[in-house]
């Protein structure tokens, strides 16, 4: 509550005037915002501002941030259902859309959408539909594609908001319906811009019904003639428009430049793109032409005749009317244009207002309700009563103007008629100088739109002042002429005409120079060359206002036409000025036709029959007249653009609010009002503010235009911006090009000198070359001289060399001849000497065949002289060589018999031997086999032995303990009887003991060495030793330990004859080892042929003995082990003999086998 | 050529499964059946594969040189032992050292000592540590061998062999376990280390007594193979074994006499696998044992 409380308190000081104080309040609801989030403070700041429309509070409202934009809309929804407080509503949320918040998307999907469509489905205040209108205007471009399914509650919404501005429902205030219309209007644009297809879908199925169509004549229609063809109609189809994708790319203001784009209407359309508008002026441009020529004579002549020299103006339609048409199509230097056109619009009013006289305060009539309608009707007025162009105003128009004190158009007829119009009736005289100025302004007003209000006064000023009929003639006759055609045109063209004539006229003329500069600078252009620059400046007046003409075709016969009205006023000369201006305009036209724009002359046609026409223009005007009152307002209204009629409204609103604020003292207002018989002052204060409040409404909203529009522009300057620095670049580019074209004739120049050198080089080199040449021809013909000479010389060369041959053939035969003549010489005395040795030879063997022939005969005597004797004793010899050889043979056989028995003999004996070795190794190794297994039987009975040797000695020390523990005994005893026999007997108790206790064994060995047969006499020793070991108990246990080594030794004595005794067992250890073979019978036998060669006698005897001793030791084998043992020791010798003797029998081996071996 | 493939074929088949001693016994019959038998060969293969525990008395006999290789001598030689056996005993009654009511394995002692010529005058005389020795190796082959005169033999010779042949190595092998504990896990050795429980490791146990008492004979007689077959160092392999198989115990325990007194009571559920993973250790440190003939 004290937060409540605490809010109130501050909204309270929200307003107060103390600026500070205000700020720190804001702050504080700012702060407060920041850190609140619910939707308390909103809703109350929300109350508070519907209460008392603070600033403050709209202005904290309006720039809420991101959370608390939902109770901002959830309230503004709750409040727009409440009728009381919808209007302020809507303008809340007026304001805070034309700010563009950040929110700004969600407004699609807020509640608040519906809530507004339905409201204005439904609503039936026009205040509030406009501002609602408005508003939703406004917000579609910001929410393109939520448009989707809302699309028909906005259609919806046009078509009843269409109707209303016809039908008006109700008693609705006209005032408020050219608001309505003029929001209508804007919607309508909005809606065929950004959704073409769908809406016009909808129109065609909206107005195809009857009840409709009467809207769509005199509401849609001339909408529709303010629009060009959207291409999206072309290429778009109802889906895709609505796709979310076209609409993603572009922001705001890219949609609301895209509707302005299609509109023609010079006040709300743009022409972005210079080509395309200049293609849309194109379309336009030659009616314009036409109209510049005509036009031209109108206004511009007018003000021109005043301020400077008519002959230009003269001259200058001369000029203008061939050149004009063309050009207009090229275009540049807009912003001097856009200068000249004030200028040229400037003059005109000074001239105006100058020539305006001044009249009574004018009363403003109270009846602002049909402005439009009244000043339509007075152009009408006027045509009936001018019938000819120069004709004066009719009444009843005057009167409306009057009236309306607005008017638009009373004020072009008002100068003109003022003279004729003092006579007629009520009205002209009262308003008067407040008419004139009104009207000026009105004409102005459209430039106006564009200057700054601020300016007005001066025009209106300058209006007042003019004073020019002739102008005002001229005008005049313009309207009349317009309104002709109107009421010509009246069943259908009647909308477009009417739009013209009062608005579009003069507000064109204003308002298009700036928008279509370009195509003004190109009349002027074309028109200026034959004249001078002043006259340029001249036309640019006139042909501006021209061209903003132009969108609207029809209209233009009416310039045409009043053109020459006005010339008829203004150049007298011309004998046509009486006659209607039709003569002329076809002319003009035709010119208009060659540029080619068909549709205007159909209808400029008709007009161009002067006499039909006229005919036609005088019972249509006087048709009009009839109507005016009625029928004209339904006409009109609609006919023009629904903001010019605003506007002007709001000028005319203004004036006349300043004129009785200037004019009229405070008190006297009063008495006007009353004086006026206005209505009650309370009922019109009431309209006055809704009024103004729509006023307001659509302030705002054209500022949000016009913010959008600027947005765009910074961007195109931008791009202007970027253009200009890309053409520098290509200037740069330019100049860099220059040089290098520079270079390149530099090095052409430099390539030329080098050719010019080398052509020459050329030259010369060829001059040398030909001389070279000249030399070789010459040293060639030399050379074949020289070498004909030698061949001549070779040629004799040659035959001396044949000569020289042949002379060596025929020594070579004379040479030959010689030798062979010596050789055969030599022959013959060869021949001659072997003959002679031949013969010396034959004497020789002569002698000897004698001497051999008596040596043969010797021989042969000789020989049979010996020949009988020798053969027996060869016989004889022969046979005792046989017998010889015979004996030899045998005794060769015998030899060799005996050598094979002794070979074989060999090998047997070598078999043997062989075998013989074999055995012996076998033999070896069965030895060793056996010695081993001895050993290891051996090693056993040690340890037997071993192991008795300590049980003896266990015993013995068992035997000792017990003797000491029994001397110990007999000592005490001895002790306790000294001197007793007993003692003694005691003594030789404890012997006798001794004796018996070692008895058995005694006895055993006694008894074996009996059997040894040896009677051996009773060792001394043992009883010797037991003596002494029992003398000595006392004395250590080492004598003891051995106590039979001693008693070897001292059997000394003995030794002799125990060696023999001795001797048989040691031999009969090896009898025993060689037993065991024996009894296997190959092995045993040779081993027993081996002993024998080693032992040969002993070995039988041995046998017998070890068998007997085996045999003796069988019955006891302990006895026997018992008889060894005391034996052993007491022969040291043999004892270690036994394995030293096997050793020794190893080693023999050896030595054997090694001799064997080697 | 058939017969070798096929026992070629066989053995892969046993070692798969898992019986080792198939193929060992037969090749070990065919030793036996040698006349002579050859000692080193005998040596070789108890080395080498675990002896079926048939012929184990009679192998370790031959080998501590109880009874010759000659198959001919055995029952003279057996006769032999037996009566020294029955000798020494008759005496050691005689002298009263011993009766009808003496532990077996007491009585083994006082024949040892006897044929050492060690015995004490009284056998009320405290035993020495040898004898203490003695006494847990005879009570570990009481429960291998059946018979008692040769479970004394055996027993007399297993311990002279390690009077004898090991009274060299055997101080050694302390340092030779140290070594081998450091190949195959250096981080307990650090442990045993710094708890200074080296030093202290139940070495007289484990080598003097050659893990009698500690093992249980099953795994104890497959060791002592080895040792009769006459390497002792399989003795610091089984210490070494035990100490891995026990390692988290014996990381767990830092006092060093909480140590030996684990390890000298170690469970005797896993002694099994020790001694298995024991000789293969053996193997791989010392290589298999090639025969050398």
């Amino acid at each position: 509550m004290a937060q409540q409380a605490n809010l109130g308190e501050l909204l309270s000081t929200l307003d107060s005037p103390v600026l500070s104080e205000r700020d720190e309040v804001t702050a504080i609801f700012k702060e407060n915002l920041n850190a609140d989030r619910g939707p308390m403070l909103v809703n109350t700041l929300v109350d508070y501002y519907l209460e008392t429309s603070s600033q403050q509070v709209l202005h904290i409202l309006t720039t809420l941030q991101e959370p608390h934009d939902k109770h901002l809309l959830d309230k503004m929804n709750e409040y727009v259902g409440k009728a009381a407080s919808r209007l302020s509503t809507l303008s809340l949320l007026g304001h805070a859309i034309r700010l563009q918040p950040p929110w700004k998307h969600k407004l699609s999907q807020a509640p608040l959408l519906p809530s507004l469509l339905k409201c204005l489905k439904v609503d039936t205040d026009v205040i509030v539909l406009t501002t609602g209108v408005l508003v939703l205007i406004t917000m579609l471009p910001m929410i393109p594609q939520a448009g989707k399914q809302h699309l028909h509650d906005f259609f919806d919404i046009f078509g009843r908001l269409s109707s209303w501005c016809l039908k008006k429902p109700g008693h609705v205030a006209e005032i408020y319906l050219v608001h309505l219309h003029a929001s209508v209007y804007a919607l309508f644009h909005r809606l065929y811009g950004m959704y073409p297809c769908n809406f016009v879908s909808f129109l065609r199925s909206h107005y195809t019904m009857k009840e409709n169509l009467e809207t769509f004549e005199e509401v849609v229609k001339p909408m529709m003639e303010h629009v060009r063809i959207h291409p999206e109609l072309v290429t778009g189809s109802k889906d895709l428009e609505l796709d979310p994708r076209r609409w993603k790319k572009l922001e705001t203001h890219d949609v609301v430049i895209e509707c302005a784009r299609i509109s023609l209407d010079p006040t709300e359309a743009s022409y972005e793109d210079g080509y395309s508008v200049s293609h849309q002026n194109s379309a336009r441009p030659p009616p314009r032409a036409a109209d510049v020529t005509a036009s031209p004579y109108v206004d511009p002549q007018n003000s021109f005749g005043s301020v400077t020299s008519t002959p230009h103006s003269a001259s200058r339609p001369m000029s203008s009317t061939p050149g004009q048409l063309p050009p207009p199509l090229s275009s540049p230097a807009p912003r001097l244009c856009a200068e000249a056109p004030q200028a040229a619009l400037w003059s005109p009013s000074l001239v105006c207002g100058m020539a305006t006289p001044p009249t009574s305060p004018g009363n403003v009539p109270p009846d602002c309700a049909q402005p439009y309608s009244k000043a339509f009707g007075a152009p009408g007025g006027k045509g009936t009563p001018s019938g000819t162009p120069a004709t004066s105003p009719p009444p009843a128009p005057l009167c409306h103007s009057d009236d309306c004190v607005h008017g638009p158009c009373p004020p072009p007829t008002a100068p003109h008629t003022r003279k004729e119009e003092r006579t007629d009736p009520a009205r002209p005289c009262l308003h008067r100088q407040h008419h004139l100025p009104n009207d000026r302004g009105l004409e102005e007003l459209p430039g106006s739109k564009e200057l700054p209000l601020s300016d007005l006064p001066g025009f209106l000023g300058g209006l007042a002042s003019e004073e020019d009929s002739i102008e005002k003639d001229k005008e005049e006759a313009a309207i009349y002429k317009e309104l002709s055609e109107i009421t010509t045109a009246d069943t259908e063209p009647l909308v477009p005409r009417g739009g013209f004539d009062s608005p579009f006229y003069q507000d064109s003329l204003l308002g298009c120079p700036r928008k279509t500069p370009s195509a003004t600078a190109g009349a002027q252009g074309t028109s200026v060359h034959p004249e001078p620059l002043n006259s340029s400046l001249d036309k640019l007046g006139p042909n501006t206002p021209k061209q903003a003409f132009t969108p609207i075709e029809l209209p233009c016969g009416g310039p045409d036409e009043s053109p020459a009205g006005s010339r008829e006023c203004q150049t007298p000369p011309e004998p046509r000025i009486l006659t209607p201006s039709p003569f002329r305009v076809p002319s003009q036209r035709g010119a208009g036709l060659g540029s080619g724009q068909p549709p205007p002359y159909d209808h400029l046609f008709e007009v161009a029959l002067p006499k039909a026409a006229h005919h036609f223009v005088s019972t249509k005007t006087q048709e009009l007249v009839k109507k005016v009152p009625g029928s004209a307002e339904g006409a009109w209204v609609p006919s023009a653009s629904p903001l010019e009629v605003l506007d002007r409204l709001i000028q005319q609103g203004a004036d006349a609010h300043g004129k009785e604020l200037s004019r009229l003292s405070l008190p006297s207002k009063s008495v006007d009002w009353t004086h006026f018989g206005g209505s009650p002052p309370s009922d019109e204060i009431r309209t006055l503010r809704n009024q103004l409040l729509l006023l307001h409404n659509q302030l705002l909203y054209e500022r949000f235009k016009r913010q959008q529009h600027a947005v765009r522009n910074r961007r195109l300057l931008r791009r202007v911006i970027r253009a200009a620095a890309l053409e520098e670049h290509n200037a740069a580019m330019k100049d860099q090009l220059k040089l290098q074209e520079k270079d390149i004739q530099i090095w052409k120049v430099s390539l030329q000198k080098e050719q010019a050198r080398y052509s020459q080089l050329q030259e010369q080199r060829d001059t040398m070359v030909a001389q070279l040449h000249g030399q070789i021809r010459q040293l060639q013909h030399d050379r074949e001289e020289f070498y004909n000479q030698s061949q001549e010389l070779q040629t004799k060369l040659e035959d001396c060399r044949n000569m020289v041959a042949e002379l060596r053939l025929e020594l070579k035969k004379a040479n030959s001849k010689v030798c062979h003549t010596e050789l055969l010489l030599s022959q013959v005395s060869q021949k001659l000497s072997n003959s002679e040795s031949v013969q010396q030879q034959m004497e020789f063997l002569n002698r000897q065949l004698l001497v051999l022939g008596e040596v043969n005969e010797l021989y042969l005597e000789q020989l049979q002289n010996k020949h009988s004797d020798t053969t027996k004793e060869v016989e004889v010899m022969k046979a005792a060589y046989r017998k010889e050889l015979e004996k030899h043979r045998s005794h060769a056989l015998q030899q060799s018999q005996r050598l094979d028995t002794s070979q074989r003999r060999v090998l047997e004996l070598e078999a043997q031997l062989a075998k013989k070795d074999h055995l012996l190794v076998e033999q070896k190794k069965y030895l060793e086999d056996v010695k081993l297994q001895a050993r290891g039987q051996l090693q056993a009975a040690e340890s037997r032995y071993e192991a008795q040797k300590r049980i003896t000695q266990v015993f013995e020390l068992e035997v000792l303990d017990l003797y000491g523990r029994l001397e110990k005994d007999g000592l005490l005893r001895k002790l306790e009887a000294e001197k007793t026999e007993a003692a003694e007997a005691a003594e030789e108790r404890p012997d006798c003991c001794n004796n018996s206790g070692l008895g058995p064994a005694r006895g055993h060995s006694d008894a074996v060495s009996g059997h040894n047969g040896e009677t051996r006499p009773p060792r001394p020793g043992s009883t010797r030793g037991s003596g002494s070991s029992s003398s000595g108990s006392g004395s250590g246990s080492s004598q003891l330990s051995t106590p039979e080594k001693p008693p070897a030794q001292r059997a000394g004595p003995f030794s002799s004859r125990w060696e023999t005794a001795v001797g048989e067992p040691s031999a009969s250890i090896p009898a025993t080892v060689g037993s065991l073979p024996s009894s296997k019978s190959f092995l045993g036998m040779k081993a027993r042929e081996l002993f024998r060669n080693k032992s040969e006698s002993q070995c039988d005897e041995d046998g017998v003995t070890g068998s007997g001793l085996s045999e003796t030791l069988k019955p006891g084998v302990d006895a026997g082990v018992e008889a060894k043992t005391p034996l052993s020791p007491d022969g040291p010798r043999p004892a270690p003999p036994s394995p030293d003797s096997v050793g020794q029998l190893r080693i023999m081996d050896y030595n054997e086998a090694h001799q064997e071996h080697s | 050529m058939t017969e070798d493939s096929q026992r070629n074929f066989r053995s892969v088949y046993y070692e798969k499964v898992g019986f080792r001693g198939v193929e060992e016994k037969k090749s070990l019959e065919i030793l036996l059946k040698d006349d002579r038998l050859d000692i080193e060969k005998l040596c070789t293969f108890s080395q080498r594969f675990p002896l079926p525990s048939m012929y184990r008395a009679l192998v370790w006999k031959v080998l501590l040189g109880i009874l010759p290789p000659h198959h001919e001598s055995h029952a003279q030689v057996m006769m032999y032992r037996k009566g020294q056996y029955s000798d020494v005993l008759h005496a050691l009654k005689v002298v009263r050292f011993v009766n009808d009511a003496t532990p077996q394995v007491e009585v083994y002692l006082r024949m040892y000592q006897l044929e050492s010529g060690k015995l004490p005058r009284s056998p009320s005389f405290p035993l020495k540590p040898e004898d203490e020795v003695f006494l847990a190796i005879a009570k570990a082959m009481e429960e291998m061998v059946e018979d008692s005169v040769d479970c004394y033999w055996i027993t007399r010779g297993f311990v002279n062999q390690l009077n004898n042949k090991y009274r060299d190595s055997l101080p050694q092998l302390p340092k030779a376990f140290e070594q081998y504990l450091n190949l195959e896990d250096s981080r307990l050795l650090s442990h045993l280390k710094m708890c200074s429980a080296v030093s202290r490791l139940p070495y007289d146990l484990w080598f003097k007594r050659c893990f009698a008492g500690c093992l249980p004979e099953s795994s104890l007689q497959r060791v002592w193979d080895k040792v009769v077959s006459g390497s002792c160092k399989i003795l610091v392999f089984v210490a070494v074994e035990i100490l891995l198989t026990f390692k988290l115990k014996v990381m767990a325990l830092n006092n060093s006499e909480k140590i030996t007194k684990f390890l000298e009571n170690i469970p005797q559920d896993s002694s099994d696998a020790i001694v298995s993973k024991a000789i293969d250790l053996w193997h791989k440190h010392c290589g298999t044992p090639v025969h050398s003939a």
